[in-house]
């Protein structure tokens, strides 16, 4: 290897191995997996209303694992992200076996789940969804996109 | 040349994947809705889990109701209607519990869901008064001597399944919109325009609901 291109390559791997400076970083969490193929989700009020109360409502459990190994030792908050998609606006709640913040969120938002030292490279949770939307546009089957980011200091 | 350039991107991506290359940074859960279609038709007195307002449910109730009046032997064909009176005692409403229809009239409500506002029709409440009335002479009354008239008490607008007159055949007697309740109270009336012999009439007229 010519000694020009070994410097680059030296210099690639330094820039990716290097510990993130103070940012917003996405965070690996493709080792996460949902509990079940779909959620479904029933009207919350069987009946409609004069008033146009048309939410559905379901609940569904998601194993996160989130590799946190480029921010160990540094201190961190993690939010989970739920990005403007379809079928529009989502609300989602959340509760936690204690190693993440509960909370909830709608689409367009990020919410808070920790917030202190990282200190471990695989964080396990298990999150309970509760996730609410209106019932009149949910008329097939929609893949809600989540993501999880950090702020590093 | 946008589609080049994203090619070498994702060679380049590879070339170093062992190193670098980052793994799927999103998770999905896939939503769906459940049970996204369900009609509710309530011709009189109905049956209710509960009241809507508190998660209630609609439940089956095949009660006939009886509407009637008694013509007096002198008005007999004057053509002075004569308002009739339905037994059903049904005046609240499974939406809150109002009282929504007064003594003598008709509850007619009901409901359609389905989880596409966008697109397409509402349910069509329907009439069949195809039979005449008979009394046990075999005399016989059309359905067309009956009208009635629509309100609800604490509405003042235009009411989902409007005043009219029995056809004689299937006609339709208003819309429910998709994702919405409807219900109106009617008031019956037998025109009284021509001599009928004597007896006591009865026939059946059957509501349906229909959604698309």
């Amino acid at each position: 290897m010519k000694p020009g291109l070994l410097a680059f390559v030296a210099v690639f791997w330094l820039a990716l191995s290097a510990p993130a400076s103070a940012a917003t970083y996405r965070v690996d969490d493709s080792a996460t997996i949902p509990a079940e193929s779909s959620a479904t989700l029933r009207w919350r009020h069987f009946a409609p209303s004069k008033g146009g109360d048309n939410t559905v409502e379901g609940v569904t459990k998601v194993q996160v694992r989130l590799n946190l190994t480029p921010w160990v030792k540094r201190n961190g908050r993690l939010y989970l992200v739920l990005p403007e998609q379809p079928p529009g606006r989502v609300t989602v709640r959340w509760s936690t076996q204690g190693r993440l913040l509960p909370g909830q969120l709608v689409t367009g938002q990020r919410a808070l789940v920790y917030a202190g030292p990282i200190s471990t490279t695989l964080l396990d949770e298990t999150l309970v969804l509760q996730i609410e939307t209106d019932g009149t546009r949910l008329n097939s089957t929609h893949r809600l996109n989540f993501h999880f980011e950090i702020d590093v200091d | 040349m946008r589609l080049t350039d994203f090619a070498g991107l994702a060679q380049t991506c590879v070339a170093v994947g062992l190193l670098a290359c980052p793994a799927a940074q999103a998770f999905t859960v896939s939503i769906s809705s459940g049970n996204p279609r369900a009609i509710y038709l309530q011709v009189g007195v109905g049956s209710f889990s509960g009241l809507y307002n508190s998660g209630g449910t609609p439940l089956a109730n095949p009660t006939v109701n009886i509407v009637s009046v008694t013509v007096p032997t002198a008005a007999v064909g004057s053509g002075t209607a004569q308002v009739m009176a339905s037994n059903t005692g049904a005046t609240r409403s499974f939406y809150d519990n109002f009282v929504f229809c007064n003594a003598g009239q008709l509850y007619v409500g009901g409901f359609y869901r389905f989880n596409n506002n966008t697109a397409g029709a509402g349910a069509t409440l329907t009439a069949n008064s195809a039979t005449a009335m008979t009394n046990s002479s075999g005399d016989t009354i059309p359905f067309t001597q009956i009208s009635w008239v629509s309100s609800g008490n604490g509405e003042s607008g235009a009411q989902p399944f409007p005043s009219g007159t029995f056809t004689g055949g299937t006609q339709s007697i208003g819309t429910i919109a998709r994702n919405q309740w409807a219900e109106s109270c009617m008031t019956f009336s037998y025109s009284n325009s021509s001599i009928r012999a004597a007896g006591t009439y009865s026939g059946t007229v059957t509501y349906t609901l229909t959604a698309p």
